[in-house]
């Protein structure tokens, strides 16, 4: 969070009441139990008596402090207590009356330090925020996302106005010399599809958010859509004035309800305002947008499948023709990615030099990036693009898990591909990814430990879209499936050496014969774990053997007979009839028998049962 | 009308033609499966894919456009093409006994023998399966077995497969003809049918063999 806190800020955080306590409403939060925070948050400035203002915001992504709670008095610096029990509300009270004593020695941080006040460490000086480079995630967590007046304090819709006053083309040029790409996946120049659109002679034109967000791993577009969601509608808006549009539609899966109910809202209040409708702004610029909720399929995201899904039937669609020329009900059509509309939003509030100081040379700005799996600390963590996949998994989400060793990153969803741990000095932008075999995808980063088996990761994911393929064309639906079944045949130890190269040639067909995305990066996993991964495979199919002793087929249950202390509760719970042994002696699996079904080191107290 | 540059050749055709009509014009024959004119046009076989600027595009989907240049053919372009029809074999295999085209009319295996993939069964050329199937009569074809693309001459005239064109490779078909032969051909018949003709593949196939049991 680099970004100075000016005097608007400041009113925000501490509210007009000069004390404001902060409570995040998202789903992550939610989840983690902060209406019970709430609950006891009210109940004790009840009985404390003191003038606090409670104030809902949305989530700052840092998951491994949900729940927390922000308190902001006038004269304090805004402290931050995270992963506060939701059932202790006694704790809770006496939290919020050490604070107003001056005493913040249990918070987890600080906004900002006032002079004469002993306080823990600003925000931005701890590890998983000082990398970070807050530019289109400003306002998640500091604002409340149900109230255009607070996005509005914050400088929201200046950027709209600035748009307005300036030509079509002239926007176009903007965004070009911004050098932004799209955050959806391709990452394709957005001025360019922008332009493309623009030129259509035609009567309606549409612009659409992408808010399907269906990789599992991805819940950036998530969080700042129900943290910050007038940025996104900001951005709908001044794109569809950019190309000359007539209507917009924001796309969102009706898995996410409260991302749908926010985004909603937002359009809501700002047609309430005059950003939507006839004339907006004085201009002659008419302009409106429905939000639409799809029934939730990874395919949906692809853009031309979220078309026809708007149509009534998702299935993609070959290009050309291309949406911008031809899309919605055959009309010029764009679409953009939450991030990538916010990001327009925010560039305009703030200027291309401000958006240019962060990026690479063919990337301009920042990007949210989810890292999930064996991590300490889960969460979004916006940085510039180039930032190294180092940075973003040891110094901000903190490393392996304890006892883990990191051996890779699943970097862009199901469709990316697997970096191993050599390789994390390489820089995150699209190029760079796609050399080595992955794509940037909507950002997700799955963190893979040695606890786990490639083949089975490769297996997992070609089997997620195996299931998504929407089943239109051969490559995609019968390729997969292919891969999918030798991926299993080497993970039940019945793997030949040639399935190695039948995997390799296939999957390069499936990649250049798709006729959309899902297909044509489908066997990135595949194909990257053979690359670096190879030996695993090996292991595999030449020595029978699961190095992680993930693949049942391939692993021995033994019993230690120096920790063994005879009980018999594995004897007892073995489905097979598989284990002997007299009551206080050392017991024994015996092998011909096991069926590896891994109960008996589920039950064995002792400890005493292992995977060779 | 646009000019189109189809491995170097240059056709004009009207503005609202395909890749593959322009092909066509030019003299050049691109496969086809799914695409059917005026009634299908979705393009979801991919056979009939071709290199435009370094992509592979379905050419009967493909607008032409002035001055474009498309490749048809190349040694890549086979490739893929051989995997496709690879995947579409991945779902018939001996499932083709039971097509009414047969060995006849059918495309795809005209196209596996134009591009040198692995054929389905002789049955699959067989037109007497179904009505005078000689397995079914009890005796040891090897039809089951034998890559096709013989027209399936013997069989045609009452005589049984003798597998002139060499054994199929692939486990699965094996695994399922051996079933099918199961109660209607004695096996020690069989194998000393294969061990007649085959006997160089002798390895291989006491392999599949030994799948069943
Ligand atoms: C299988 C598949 C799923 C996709 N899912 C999403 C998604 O959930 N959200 C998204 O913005 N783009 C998704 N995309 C990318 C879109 O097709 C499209 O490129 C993007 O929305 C364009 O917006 P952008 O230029 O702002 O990135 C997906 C693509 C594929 C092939
Ligand atoms: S690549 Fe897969 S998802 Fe895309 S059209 Fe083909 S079958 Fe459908
Ligand atoms: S793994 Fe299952 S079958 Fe094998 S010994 Fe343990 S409980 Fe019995
Ligand atoms: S449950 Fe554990 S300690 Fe008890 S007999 Fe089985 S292996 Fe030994
Ligand atoms: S013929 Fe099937 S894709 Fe062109």
């Amino acid at each position: 969070m680099s970004l100075k806190i000016d005097e608007k800020t400041r009113k925000i955080i501490y509210g007009p009441k000069g004390f404001r306590i902060r409570i995040p409403i998202a789903s992550c939060s939610l989840a983690a139990g902060v209406n019970s925070v709430r609950d006891a948050v009210v109940n004790a400035i009840e009985s404390l008596g003191v003038e606090a203002e409670i104030y809902r915001v949305g989530c700052m992504g840092q998951c491994f402090i949900d729940p927390w709670i922000e308190i902001a008095k006038e004269g304090l610096p805004p402290a931050i207590y995270g992963n506060v029990d939701p059932n202790n509300a006694s704790k809770i009270k006496e939290i919020i009356q050490n604070y107003v004593n001056g005493d913040l020695s249990e918070a987890m941080a600080v906004r900002f330090k006032v002079d004469g006040v002993k306080s823990p460490q600003e925000l931005t000086e701890l590890d998983p925020w000082k990398y970070q480079v807050r530019f289109v995630s400003r306002n998640c967590g500091l604002i409340d996302p149900e109230s255009i007046e607070d996005y509005i304090a914050t400088g929201g819709y200046s950027g709209l106005k600035r748009a307005l006053e300036m030509k079509r083309e002239e926007v176009i040029e903007e965004i070009k010399r911004s050098k932004l790409r799209g955050r959806g996946g391709a990452g394709f120049p957005t001025w360019l599809k922008w332009n493309l659109c623009y030129q259509q002679k035609s009567d309606v034109k549409y612009v659409i958010c992408n808010g399907d967000e269906g990789d599992p791993g991805a819940f950036m577009n998530r969080l700042l859509s129900e943290s910050d969601p007038h940025r996104v509608v900001e951005g709908l808006i001044i794109a569809g004035y950019a190309v000359g549009a007539t209507n917009g539609v924001i796309f969102v899966r009706a898995e996410k309800p409260l991302m749908a109910e926010r985004l909603a809202k937002a359009v809501q209040q700002a047609r309430e305002k005059g950003f939507l409708g006839k004339n907006i702004l004085g201009t002659d610029f008419n302009f409106d947008i429905v939000t639409y909720r799809s029934a939730g399929a990874f395919v949906c995201g692809e853009e031309t499948a979220l078309i026809a899904a708007i149509e009534g039937r998702s299935r993609s669609r070959q290009r050309p023709p291309y949406p911008a020329v031809k899309g919605l009900w055959g009309k010029p059509t764009i679409l953009n990615n939450v991030e990538t509309l916010a990001h327009v939003a925010t560039i305009f509030q703030f200027g291309v030099e401000e958006f240019l100081k962060y990026g690479t040379e063919r990337t301009g700005g920042t990007k949210m990036f989810c890292v999930t799996g064996s991590v300490k600390r889960t969460g979004v963590y916006e940085v510039p693009i180039g930032t190294t996949i180092r940075r973003l998994i040891y110094d901000l989400a903190g490393g392996a898990k304890e006892g883990k060793n990191i051996k890779a990153v699943q970097a862009g969803g199901p469709s990316g591909g697997c970096i191993p741990v050599e390789l994390f000095d390489v820089q995150l932008d699209f190029e760079t990814l796609q050399q080595y075999g992955a794509i940037m995808g909507s950002g997700g980063l799955v963190v893979i430990d040695d606890s786990m088996c490639m083949v089975d990761v490769a297996h997992f994911f070609t089997g997620f879209t195996l299931a998504e393929s929407c089943g239109k064309c051969l490559p995609c639906r019968v390729g997969v499936k292919l891969l999918n079944q030798i991926l299993g045949k080497i993970k039940e130890g019945e793997g030949k050496i040639e399935d190695l190269e039948t995997l390799q040639e296939i999957g390069e067909s499936i990649m250049k014969t798709s006729l959309c995305a899902l297909g044509g990066t489908a066997p990135n996993p595949v194909i990257s774990t053979l690359k670096y991964f190879k030996h695993e495979y090996l292991e595999h199919i030449e020595r029978k053997h699961c190095p992680a002793k993930v693949c049942q087929k391939l692993v021995t249950y033994v019993i230690n007979p120096g920790i063994c202390n005879g009980c018999g509760t594995c004897l007892r719970s073995c489905p097979a009839g598989a284990i002997e042994g007299k009551p206080r002696d050392a017991h024994k699996i015996i092998a011909e028998k096991c069926l590896r079904c891994g109960q008996c080191m589920i039950v064995c107290p002792a400890g005493a049962v292992g995977k060779v | 009308m646009v000019k189109v540059i189809v491995n170097g050749v240059e056709v004009e055709v009207p503005s609202n033609a395909t890749v593959l009509d322009a092909a066509e014009k030019a003299g050049f024959k691109i496969p086809t499966l799914c695409h059917l004119e005026g009634i299908f046009d979705e393009a979801t076989c991919r056979i009939c894919v071709v290199d435009i600027g370094g992509r592979l595009f379905p050419s009967c989907r493909y607008p032409v456009s002035e001055g474009l240049k498309v490749t048809t053919e190349s040694d890549a372009i086979r490739k893929y093409r051989r995997d496709l029809i690879n995947l579409l074999f991945a779902t018939h295999k001996i499932k083709c006994w039971s097509c009414v085209r047969k060995g006849g009319a059918c495309t795809l295996l005209s196209l596996a023998k134009d591009y040198g993939v692995e054929a389905p069964v002789v049955c699959s050329e067989c037109m007497f399966f179904g009505i005078d199937c000689l397995v079914a009569k009890g005796q040891p074809c090897l039809g089951p077995l034998t890559i096709a693309g013989c027209d399936a001459e013997c069989t045609k005239n009452g005589m049984p497969c003798i597998g002139c064109r060499g054994p199929i490779t692939s486990a699965e078909v094996w695994k399922s003809a051996i079933e099918f032969y199961d109660d209607k051909v004695k096996k020690d018949e069989l194998l000393s049918k294969i061990k007649l003709f085959w006997n160089k593949y002798m390895d291989m196939i006491s392999r599949y063999v030994e799948v069943k049991r």
